[in-house]
């Protein structure tokens, strides 16, 4: 009498055997799936409800951190009392358009580590600290604020970085946008009117975008003259009012179609110093692809950056893609054409001169900090790369100083600081020109003395449209953050 | 011996619901407090109260019935205290009630055993169907039923001193009586069923007569249920009645006949319930209709996906997502927070409390204990298999608590008569 209880013992197990299989499969198998699907409600709830560490500048000023709800201590909202000044840097987390920036990058360590997995557990046991990390970022509040009046609105962007450690002291992108905007479930339309606006708020310009360098990749072309020993600062040029280029029936003018110097010869000081075209495409042709290359290689164009957050790979061509054509060269060494370059990649080569041709890894975080406000975890300064001799490098620096001692860069002057700098106006086919300023301050400075180097960038003239330059739109602004920052 | 190695888990499970109720507040930011205390006080309480029940009037009781349970219990409490506290403090109080309601009946057994409840299978009967009906009362009454998303099977019973009205749903108790009954009657008329039959075609019919009240019995409380529009208490009596038939009898008659009406049922169901044509197409593709009748579903989904192989940690998931979770949903919280890991260990740990449960019955020399513990197992097997089931969409979802582990007094009272009543069983076949 017990054969069919024994059938029904096997049903049942059998029944349950199949629970594991379906279960195994939905957690195992099918998991991901259902984990990532857009429709589950825990991917960005989590995300966004969780207890985050406080994102803070280097003069302690809070640009993100978390409240808890009153209604549910466990839950919480991420505020960002600086609006829109760090948005770009500091990113943020929201219910419905996911994370950016350092609230991405970092997200391991701004989010708290109390779980109850093993780990988690253990820890605790172990007297570890669960509560979330917070970053203490290398930003000057007041040189930020300075950058993002100077721009006042205008589409563009603004890096400067202490050129001996490679701390970014001040990241701007304009226009800008309102993380706590994007926070909430109900930031629908406002995230989609970010995201359409044809400014592309939220764009983070000094990083994530190239531009034609222009005149300022003058320092590349001239750096790897110098390294070369193809021309020194006293080589002297033919003076022509325009270059043939070979090959082609197109010819190099300079910016204000006239000549550089007296007609007959001009010297490369005096050709850098006044940024002239015919000079430095002559100089290209001369110096070839294969040395432009390496030398803008050496800077770190066609290479990743190492930063805090991902960084779009500047651009020089392969020497063997112009390497026979001398209008390319041309050019190219006049930072047109091909070359393309972020902003952070210009700053690090201005950092580059500053520094006696060392370019340090660039960073934005520089500690990460307990709960306790105890630091847990410093950011030393690393070498990234030595881009060129120190004895080039002072060659460099000495004419960038003379760039705004007497030459384009004369709005970027400071009274009593040696500022150096190089201009560029990058010209774009079909809108107004992209200008530019490069620079550092102050020149060869005392021990303990702070140092800035910087990009500058403002796209289609800015507020000068078709008649701006460099000179004239960027430089002012260059003035403007080395007093900030320097007093 | 046997009783010592039975504290001694029942111990380890009244530790683990402490520490994970600990390790709950601990994730969501707090620190220990009473709860923890509490959690092994009512444990303790509980099932200390019916292992003590089992020394001293069941001693040769099999000693791995409280140990799993008290293993499901921690798991589910942690969870419900995870999902509401305010809802553990109360489950905490239904823990100690049903513990200490399986204790008094192991007492009240303790002379003439199991045995005496044959004498009054029929008033196990009345008060079945009494209990089925209860939730029918209408609602001006001071004790009446209760519509919960769309069924009705509660019961409320307004108390003029009472803060807040007692609810219970008498269905749960109603399902442990009729597996009384039913047993008591089979063991009499077994015999007959399985030997005296008629010739009707090529099939061997049983007597109308020894079928007569079964059917009567099944048919009562299946129409109410179905009246009550719950799906779940449906599929489970008729999969217990089928069950019971065929383990006394071991004709597969019962089983082709149970087979027929089921899918008979299920067709006329289908076609005269919206809610159950809503629940079929849920099952087949719950992301159709993924804000309507598929979210609960997609929800237990998502945190069963979201939970992937270890879990995201107790107090770390978000089973607070899923609708109803504390009840019928208790398994996909479970998953979410334990991951593949924690949702086997349960399905092996009903698996396995079913496997000790049918043991039981095997080892059985008396006709109705015998079919008691089958009947028994049979309940807390299909209660697990079919809501696990509805979750992991083997079968459409049907509303019921999960034993042991889902909030509810009256599921927990349901669950710790049946443990108290198979350890007596087992004990009486030991002496």
């Amino acid at each position: 009498m017990n054969a069919p209880v024994r059938r029904i013992v096997w049903a049942l197990l059998a029944g349950f055997l199949a629970l594991i299989l379906a279960t195994t499969w939905i957690q195992a198998v099918a998991g991901p799936g259902y984990r990532d699907d857009p429709r589950n409600p825990r991917l960005s709830a989590w995300r966004v409800g969780r207890e985050r560490g406080a994102i803070i500048t280097d003069d302690a000023v809070v640009a993100g951190h978390s409240d808890p709800n009153p209604e549910d201590p466990q839950t919480f909202t991420r505020v960002y009392p600086t609006v829109d000044r760090y948005a770009h840097t500091v990113g943020y987390v929201s219910v419905l358009f996911g994370s950016r920036g350092l609230e991405r990058a970092r997200e391991s360590d701004l989010v708290s580590h109390r779980d109850s997995t093993i780990s988690g557990v253990l820890n605790a046991v172990l007297g570890g600290d669960p509560r979330p990390r917070g970053l203490r970022l290398t930003f000057d509040d007041e040189l930020q604020q300075a950058a993002v009046e100077a721009l006042d609105g205008s589409r563009g962007s603004i890096i400067a970085l202490d050129p001996t450690t490679g701390a970014v002291l001040a990241s701007v992108s304009t226009p800008g946008f309102d993380p706590n905007s994007l926070v909430g479930s109900d930031a629908g339309p406002a995230g989609k009117a970010l995201e359409e606006d044809p400014g592309l708020p939220l764009l983070h310009r000094t990083i994530a975008v190239t531009y034609p360098p222009g005149s300022t990749f003058k320092v590349v072309t001239t750096a790897a003259a110098l390294e070369t020993g193809i021309a020194g600062p006293a080589t002297e040029f033919p003076d022509p009012e325009a270059l043939e280029l070979p090959g082609t029936s197109a010819t190099i003018h300079n910016y204000d179609d006239g000549l550089c110097g007296d007609g007959e010869s001009v010297t490369l000081t005096e050709a850098f110093v006044r940024s002239c075209n015919t000079t430095f495409a002559a100089l290209g042709m001369q110096v070839g692809a294969e040395a432009l290359t390496e030398t803008a290689e050496a800077f770190g164009f066609n290479q990743e950056i190492p930063y805090d957050l991902p960084v779009l790979v500047s651009s020089m061509p392969e020497a063997a893609d112009f390497s026979d054509d001398p209008a390319a060269t041309a050019q190219n060494s006049l930072g047109q054409r091909d070359v393309r370059s972020t902003p952070i990649q210009m700053a690090l080569v201005a950092a580059a001169v500053a520094n006696d041709g060392n370019i340090m890894i660039p960073y934005v975080v520089g500690d990460v900090f307990t709960h306790d406000g105890k630091i847990e975890s410093e950011t030393e300064p690393t070498l990234w790369r030595r881009a060129i001799s120190p004895a080039s490098a002072a060659i460099l620096s000495d004419l960038m100083e003379q760039v705004v001692l007497s030459g384009t860069g004369r709005n970027a002057a400071v009274p009593d600081v040696r500022v150096a700098g190089k201009t560029g106006t990058a010209e774009v086919t079909g809108s107004s020109p992209h200008v530019w300023f490069i620079g550092f301050a102050p020149v060869d400075p005392e021990p303990g003395e702070r140092q800035i180097a910087l990009a500058i960038v403002l796209e289609d003239g800015g507020p000068a449209g078709e008649t701006a330059s460099g000179g004239s739109v960027a430089a002012p602004i260059a003035a403007k953050l080395f007093e900030a920052y320097l007093k | 011996m046997t009783r010592n190695t039975e504290a001694v888990f029942i111990l380890a499970g009244t530790v683990l619901a402490s520490v994970g109720v600990a390790m709950v507040e601990f994730a969501g930011g707090g620190w220990l407090d009473a709860n923890v205390a509490l959690t092994f006080v009512s444990f303790a309480l509980a099932f200390g109260s019916l292992h003590v029940s089992f020394r001293l009037w069941a001693p040769n009781a099999n000693p791995l019935i409280l140990p799993i349970a008290t293993f499901l219990a921690a798991i589910g409490s942690i969870e419900v205290f995870r999902l509401d506290p305010e809802l553990a403090a109360l489950q905490r109080w239904w823990l100690v009630l049903a513990g200490v309601a399986g204790a008094v009946v192991v007492w009240l057994l303790r002379n003439s055993g199991v045995a005496v409840l044959r004498r009054y299978r029929y008033l196990f009967l009345a008060a079945a169907i009494v209990l089925l009906l209860l939730p029918l009362l209408p609602n001006a009454w001071p004790i009446h039923g209760a519509t919960v998303n769309g069924s009705r099977l509660w019961v409320r019973i307004d108390l003029p001193f009472a803060v807040r009205a007692v609810s219970f749903q008498p269905g749960e108790l109603a399902k442990v009586f009729l597996t009384i009954f039913l047993a008591s009657y089979l063991a009499d008329r077994s015999e007959a069923m399985s030997t005296v039959s008629r010739k009707v075609g090529p099939f061997s019919v049983p007597e109308p007569r020894h079928l007569g009240p079964v059917i009567v019995a099944a048919g009562a409380a299946f129409v109410v249920l179905v009246y009550q529009r719950d799906l779940g208490a449906s599929m489970l009596l008729f999969g217990l009645f089928i069950g019971m038939l065929y383990a006394a009898t071991g004709r597969g008659f019962y089983l082709g006949t149970g087979l027929v009406l089921t899918a008979a049922a299920g067709a006329a169901a289908y076609t005269m319930f919206s809610h159950v044509q809503t629940r079929i197409s849920a099952w087949i593709d719950p992301f159709a209709d993924y804000t309507g009748a598929g979210y609960q579903t997609a929800q237990g989904l998502f945190a069963m996906g979201s939970g992937s192989l270890t879990g995201s940690g107790l107090g770390l998931g978000r089973p607070d997502l899923i609708p109803a979770a504390a009840t019928d949903f208790m398994f996909a919280a479970v998953a979410e927070e334990l991951g593949l890991a924690g949702s086997v260990a349960i399905i092996t740990a009903y698996a396995f409390l079913v496997a000790v449960g049918f043991g039981i019955a095997l080892r059985s020399r008396d006709r109705f204990r015998k079919y008691l513990a089958a009947g028994l197992t049979i309940l807390i097997g299909l209660q697990s298999f079919l809501i696990i089931a509805g979750i992991v969409r083997l079968l459409p979802l049907t509303g019921i608590t999960l034993p042991f582990m889902s909030y509810g007094g009256s599921s927990l009272l349901a669950s710790a008569l049946i443990a108290a009543l198979l350890g007596r069983i087992s004990h009486e076949e030991r002496t």
